[in-house]
């Protein structure tokens, strides 16, 4: 995961457009931070400890990846949802431009 | 179409990319894959606990799933000591707990102590379960022991054994002198916290 933040923030053109966050669910926020120091994540994380983002999206297995777009009028789409990881985070980011129409 | 095509480029903000896991410790953890079996939802607790704080912890031996046995006692004056005790191995919760601690020894070294890991599931079982478990790299740092013969034993001995022979998910900490310092017969639908245990830890003697 810390590869696809690089390789996001290393695209030039997708600079302030793309932004990863991930989310621990089932976990309180001690072991998320814990996490977060431990893998040196650079990039946000949050918490799930309730599971409620868990149960809204559908209690997926995980890893689970979705791709939001976020519209101009505040609106936003879905338009990639899909379990499983990766093992190229430069193919999974060109999969993600492409799937967005970014 | 091209005119919209080109609106709704326009239209996009930016992207947002989320990453959903389940890690450290519930919710299925992915080297499983399809391997775990749902247990549905079951009676938080069912068993009357048969020691209480302050008691010398009953001891037993165990064989590893490492190969040899582990003695309680072989621990006294030396390590503090948690025994974390899982219902059974393959079903939801428990194959988080454990992976979970595996990436938190460093709390349980900063306290000078050993996790024992014991489920009344046989020792072939927990191979199997076990290796899956790592799939990802590396090993379980703490011994795997199996109470399945006679079933429950030393589950048993705790009071943590359920009426469907698989024991609680329960949690003791016991001290370097052998004394029982903390119990936590937690909802067996529920992994408890590890904020929780690394608290009970930091008020061990190292």
């Amino acid at each position: 995961m810390n590869e696809l933040y690089q390789a996001i923030e290393a695209r030039k053109d997708l600079k302030g457009k793309m932004k990863l966050i991930g989310i621990g669910t089932g976990n309180s926020d001690f072991e998320v931070d814990f996490f977060r120091k431990k893998y040196e994540v650079p990039f946000p994380l949050f918490s799930d400890e309730d599971y409620a983002i868990h149960k809204a999206i559908g209690e997926v297995r995980t890893p689970y990846f979705i791709g939001v777009r976020l519209k101009g009028d505040g609106s936003a789409e879905v338009f990639y949802s899909k379990l499983g990881g990766f093992s190229n985070a430069n193919k999974f980011l060109d999969l993600m431009v492409k799937s967005s129409g970014l | 179409m091209t005119i919209k095509k080109h609106f709704s480029l326009k239209c996009i903000l930016g992207l947002l990319v989320i990453f959903v896991w389940i890690s450290a410790a519930s919710g299925q953890s992915p080297d499983f894959k399809q391997n775990i079996y749902q247990v549905g939802k079951l009676k938080p607790t069912d068993s009357v606990l048969k020691v209480k704080l302050g008691d010398r912890a009953p001891d037993f031996t165990l064989p590893a799933v490492g190969g040899g046995e582990v003695t309680l006692s072989q621990y006294r004056g030396q390590k503090n000591v948690v025994i974390s005790f899982v219902p059974a191995a393959w079903t939801p919760v428990c194959s988080d707990q454990w992976p979970g601690y595996n990436i938190a020894q460093e709390f349980f070294d900063q306290s000078d102590a050993i996790l024992l890991g014991i489920t009344v599931d046989n020792i072939p079982t927990l191979y199997a379960w076990t290796n899956q478990m790592c799939m990802g790299g590396g090993k379980l740092w703490f011994p795997v022991l199996s109470d399945f013969y006679p079933h429950g034993a030393v589950a048993e001995k705790y009071g943590v054994l359920r009426t469907d022979g698989v024991s609680e998910r329960a949690l003791f900490v016991i001290d370097k002198e052998g004394t029982i310092r903390y119990i936590d017969v937690h909802d067996i639908n529920d992994r408890p916290r590890l904020e929780v245990l690394v608290k009970e830890l930091g008020k061990l003697s190292k």
